[in-house]
């Protein structure tokens, strides 16, 4: 049996790696960092259950079936553009199954001084900028899929804000993703460095315009150097039968501050690994999470702050709301590291089990070698509360509408803070198109 | 009874210098009171008594009824009788005033050669030392200051000098922070603890304890050094003047040496 | 010697139980294999069964790897060079001892000397003991008087050979024969260790306790307890545990299986005070142990106290099994953790009837360079409505060279089920301390205080005898963990 099943992963990754040699000679600089990769993921097993970081997860959906490369394949498409935010008409990148489309882009609201584009552009005009960040900063050590995606890597975005600089309007990075006959795969990188004293609000949007399986494997890197500040809003709304696997690596220095706030809604199986690394004293970062799924979606957050100096005030709350048969795991790791010294650490898991079928793993982690810290973690899961309903009820709401407005304002404590008013009102929207579908028998079960 | 001579001291950690050469001399019972802005080194004078060893003693002497005391743990003061009314009374989760009070109590008791007393003899003790202060008997049962109000914990600190009765208490801003009746409880329980054999010295910022307290002496801090000494119309002085005037006098005091 | 005293000297003191007793063994070959067995099997005169149990186990154990999750670090016991039987030669070639007479006067005097006097003028009142020397159960205190009431209090042992039918309806049947590399091995060498039996509608007349002392230096002790309460009846049991220093690391793998019936109640309480090695982690126990309590019937409860100070390498997961509906399951723990001691401890609970309960509450204490990790699963499985969990596990860290670890596992399949997990780390701080020493006590005082509070919740749990003295040797164990 497990013969097979590594035979299957051998065959997933061989027909893969078949494509790999047809990216070469466009940039030098890109083909290193894809040899590099591919070599990697020949040489790094592909995860299994047996190890305690993918235990609650199957990874069989995405190795029994093959996938193309998706810049390979010729794709129609509708039109799009109600996924635009209004923030950000002049300050927008939009990938197309992964590549850039110049025409649906612009970055005319920019300060000059920013260097912003696509990595394939930038690569092929031989940006020393691009060169001297790419791949710097996602920190994944033996991991297969960081390898994946740089054994891929074509094309993505690039922002290097410089010293003093604030980018005012939030930069829109939509990642579009296309219905096809066939499934494919797609590799996007993305690097941010924001330079001292800057500060720029990303959001980060993943979108499947169609039903059908693919295979989405962004990496995203930044790098935040003294007192700059970046707020970065990631929204995931792949198919619901895609598979989204995810890495996001924060370096942060001095003074600097980084919040994050990812949102989970599409995709049949989806894994978030937010990483955040301090990199000296005196330093804030938020990494939250928001977690909607149903039907029999799976999604997965491991995340890992890492307090390696003194001085760290760090927050995580992250709330999933499960129906249906669907699956929620998290595993929150929160390290401080030897002489790092008054950490100030919160971290939240809540989860909401909505059905009979459904299945919540939650696994929030502290590991501390230095003793004057604050460091608290809580988890709990449970559903709503009956006295609560029972309240809302007797004021005259009906059963449904009392639990529409209960999960609302669960769910709603991990996006107030989000600072892009247009992102806040679709993240509504999306929660309420979420608790309405829980009317749909077949999905909750 | 106490006797600071010259004494000059720093944080261990950064070597700042903070008491700049004081002298002070208490006598038994006496009520001192020591009043000065922020940051002149009341509190550091009282902590350095009290044997903190974030603060380090580069110069001068503090004798205890004519002993040194500068080389002696917290604790071996405490046997000594000295106490210290903290200004932020720590919080010990799990652990209840009555267990901390009657290890303290017989710790000290067998230090000083006297008797100890079982857990009933005590609990009988404590709880006429609650009236002085006005609180419950559980009081005795709720884990050291561990969600207490400020009030309660200030009141804490002296139903504990109370109980452990020392020879010389310094109360490092005891007043600070309590309304009206609660600073009436507080000085009412002072002058019950305070008698011929006692010595008190209250450290503070406002004249206004000292209007239910009377003290025999007021200094003033500046600086790190003593500024001025004086009655208790020195403390209505200050009250009405401020410290602005002795700030001046100070300075001039300091350029004249040079 | 009166009780309190006798308890002061079981678990205080800096580690004072380190001597070692001069008595004489039985020839036992080293190493395990099917004729080692067989010869265990053979010495202590066991039926076939007990002897196809142990095979079955050995069997499932050779197919077995060592497990590599727990966050400890070690050097693999060397299961060829231990010992699995052995034996103190007994007078006139007996093969136990009928009464004090047939003891051994050294292992008396041992038994002396740890506080838990075996002579019946001198026994501890209200408590039956059953000493456990090395592989054996040397004499069980007050049998006649339990046996009056219907409680069985024997050694394991004894119970296969008079109560063959109990210990083979139940032995095996919470932790089986292949539940874990460990449990295996014991299952496959176990050499003796305590029964007890309350029958319905009964609850125990005394506090029954197991006194183990690990003496030969070859040997490891494979000891495996069995608890069952019928309906309606309740135990309330204490295991105390001591070793001498050697500088080699001595196996300790012991399998605790309790069933609980309709309407009973398990209280299982442990001191666990093995040698922990020296400063630089030389020697000492490795406490390898598998706990497991089944709640069979409805409204049964188990609860599991421990208070871990010692061993080099800690651990364990003393389990509940909710199977009965309102069935309750407790955990409080308080594991100290010094010098390089590690300890990887926590608790399991298996929510599977309705409306069934559980509570944890952790307190991990690291000081010098030791590491203190708190491991622990919760589990609603989906049939387990309305069922509720709350833990607690809290860390202290004293010093800046060790670590505090927390690793909670939740899963809940069940919608009207509810879980809470919280978890902290806090520090003794300097503040406190000066706080303390100001009002008299020195800083050692001052630390146990302080780590004694931390740590009350749990310790209130304990018999109430045992609490002060635990509270002690918390204190000693940190002694001078403050620089």
């Amino acid at each position: 049996m497990a013969k097979v099943k590594q035979q299957t992963e051998q065959t997933f990754l061989q027909d893969l790696l078949d494509f790999q040699g047809s990216l070469n000679g466009k940039s030098e600089f890109l083909d290193e960092v894809r040899l590099k990769g591919a070599e990697e993921v020949r040489n790094t097993p592909f995860p299994t259950k047996k190890l305690e970081d993918w235990k609650f997860i199957s990874l069989r959906d995405l190795y029994r079936d093959s996938y193309e490369l998706a810049s390979n394949l010729e794709v129609d498409f509708p039109d799009f553009s109600e996924h635009f935010l209004p923030e950000s008409k002049e300050s927008r990148l939009v990938f197309i199954n992964g590549s850039f489309s110049a025409e649906h882009s612009s970055t005319k609201a920019l300060p000059e001084e920013v260097v912003i584009g696509n990595i394939a552009n930038l690569a092929a005009e031989g940006n020393e900028q691009l060169k001297e960040h790419l791949h710097k900063h996602a920190d994944f050590e033996d991991d297969v899929f960081t390898s994946f995606n740089s054994a891929f890597l074509e094309d993505g975005a690039f922002i290097y804000v410089p010293k003093d600089v604030t980018v005012e309007a939030p930069v829109h990075l939509l990642f579009i993703q296309t219905d096809a006959d066939k499934n494919y795969f797609t590799t996007s990188r993305t690097v941010v460095v924001a330079d001292e004293d800057s500060e720029i609000t990303l959001v980060e949007d993943h979108i499947g315009l169609g039903d059908n399986k693919y295979f989405n494997l962004p990496v995203v890197e930044l790098n935040l150097e003294d007192r700059s500040f970046v707020k970065h809003t990631k929204i995931q709304r792949d198919s619901f039968e895609a598979i989204h696997i995810a890495r996001t690596a924060a370096s942060v220095a001095q003074h600097a501050n980084y919040e994050s706030y990812t949102i989970t809604r599409g995709a049949k199986l989806s894994r978030n690994e937010p990483r955040i690394f301090q990199m000296d004293e005196e330093v804030e970062f938020t990494v939250d999470g928001l977690v909607l799924i149903d039907g029999d979606q799976v999604s997965d957050t491991h995340s890992v702050m890492d307090h390696r100096f003194s001085h760290a005030e760090s927050h995580q709350l992250h709330k999933c709301v499960i129906n249906g048969k669907a699956h929620s795991v998290f595993n929150g790791k929160i390290y401080v590291q030897k002489d790092a010294q008054k950490i100030d650490s919160f971290q939240e898991n809540r989860n909401l089990l909505l059905s009979r079928k459904g299945l919540v793993n939650t696994k929030p982690q502290l590991e501390i070698f230095a003793d004057d810290v604050v460091c608290t973690h809580g988890a709990t899961v449970g559903q709503l509360e009956e006295d609560e309903l029972f309240y809302l009820k007797s004021r005259g709401l009906d059963e449904q509408q009392a639990r529409e407005l209960l999960i609302y304002a669960f769910a709603l404590e991990t996006i107030e803070n989000i600072t892009v008013d247009s992102v806040q009102e679709l993240l509504v929207d999306e929660v309420h198109r979420y608790t309405e579908r829980q009317l749909d028998s077949e999905l909750t079960v | 009874m106490l006797e600071i001579k010259d004494l000059h001291v720093c944080v261990e950690e950064d070597g700042t210098e903070i008491l700049k050469g004081v002298n002070l001399t208490i006598n038994k019972g006496e009520i001192h009171a020591i009043m000065g802005p922020n940051g002149s080194g009341k509190s550091t004078l009282s902590k350095a008594v009290a044997g903190h060893e974030a603060y380090e003693v580069t110069q001068g002497d503090i004798l205890f009824e004519g002993e040194s005391i500068l080389e002696l743990e917290p604790e071996e003061r405490a046997h000594l009788g000295v106490f210290l009314a903290f200004q932020y009374p720590v919080e010990v989760p799990g652990v209840t005033n009555k267990t901390l009070l009657r290890q303290a109590y017989n710790t000290i008791a067998r230090e000083q050669g006297r008797e100890e007393l079982d857990p009933l003899q005590f609990e009988d003790y404590a709880k006429d030392k609650l009236d002085l202060i006005d609180m419950k008997e559980e009081f005795l049962d709720r884990s050291i200051n561990a969600g207490f109000s400020g009030g309660e914990k200030k009141r804490n600190e002296i139903f504990q000098m109370a109980v452990l009765n020392p020879k010389l208490s310094f109360l490092d801003e005891t007043d600070s922070g309590l309304d009206i009746d609660a600073l009436k409880t507080v000085a009412n329980g002072i002058n019950q603890i305070a008698d011929e054999d006692k010595a008190v010295c209250l450290v503070t910022h406002y004249q206004r304890i000292l209007d239910y307290v009377t003290p025999d002496h007021v200094h003033v801090m500046i600086d790190g050094k003593i500024a001025k000494s004086g009655d208790k119309d020195l403390a209505v002085k200050l009250e009405e003047q401020g410290y602005d005037w002795l700030t001046d006098v100070a300075s001039v005091s300091v350029n004249g040496e040079q | 010697m009166s009780e309190s005293e006798a308890l002061e000297s079981m678990v205080g003191g800096e580690y004072k139980y380190g001597f070692t007793t001069d008595v004489e063994y039985e020839d036992f070959p080293t190493g395990i294999n099917e004729e080692i067995i067989r010869e265990i099997s053979r010495r202590k005169d066991e039926p076939e069964w007990v002897t196809e149990f142990r095979l079955e186990a050995f069997e499932k154990w050779k197919e077995m790897e060592e497990p590599d999750w727990p966050n400890v670090e070690y050097d693999r016991p060397d299961f060829d060079n231990i010992q699995y039987y052995s034996s103190t030669k007994k007078k006139d070639g007996k093969k136990k001892p009928e009464s004090l007479d047939d003891v051994d006067p050294e292992i008396l005097e041992t038994y002396e000397k740890l506080g838990i006097p075996l002579e019946e003028q001198k026994q501890l009142q209200g408590i039956a003991v059953d000493a456990v020397f090395d592989s054996e159960s040397i004499f069980t205190t007050f049998k006649e008087k339990l046996a009056e009431a219907g409680v069985i209090f024997c050694s394991i042992s004894e119970a296969i050979q008079d109560h063959p039918e109990l210990v083979k309806q139940y032995m095996g049947s919470v932790v089986p024969k292949g539940d874990n590399f460990y449990a295996a091995l014991n299952s496959a060498v176990f050499s003796d260790g305590s029964f007890v039996y309350v029958p319905e509608d009964t609850v125990c007349p005394m506090e029954l306790s197991t006194y183990f002392r690990i003496n030969n230096m070859q040997s490891g002790q494979f000891e495996r307890t069995l608890i069952i309460c019928e309906d309606n009846s309740q135990v309330s049991y204490l295991e105390g545990c001591t070793a001498p220093m050697y500088q080699e690391n001595q196996l300790h793998a012991a399998v605790v299986e309790l069933v609980a019936l309709e309407d009973a109640e398990i209280k299982y309480s442990t001191i666990q005070n093995w040698y922990s090695g020296d400063e630089e982690g030389n020697g000492g126990i490795f406490n390898f142990v598998t706990k497991r309590g089944h709640c069979r019937g409805d409204n049964s409860k188990i609860s599991w106290t421990q208070v871990e100070t010692g061993s080099a390498i800690t651990w364990k997961y003393p389990s509940v099994i909710l199977q009965g509906d309102n069935s309750t399951g407790e955990f409080y723990s308080v594991a100290v953790t010094n010098q390089r001691q590690q300890a990887d401890t926590g608790t399991k609970m298996i929510h599977v009837g309705k409306n069934t309960k559980s509570t944890i509450i952790s307190k991990g204490i690291s000081a010098g360079e030791s590491n203190n990790s708190y491991r622990g699963l919760v589990k609603i499985s989906p049939r387990a409505d309305g069922a509720q969990n709350y833990s607690v596990c809290d860390s202290m860290l004293i010093g800046q060279t060790c670590g505090a670890h927390t690793f909670p596992y939740i899963e809940s399949a069940n919608p009207t089920a509810k879980v809470e997990h919280e978890a902290s780390t806090s520090r003794v701080g300097e503040e406190q301390i000066f706080y303390l020493q100001q009002r008299g006590m020195d800083e050692d005082d001052a630390i146990s205080m302080i780590v004694n509070g931390f740590a009350k919740e749990v310790l209130q749990k304990l018999p109430m005898e045992f609490a002060v003295e635990a509270d002690k040797l918390l204190g000693i164990k940190l002694e001078g963990s403050v620089g």
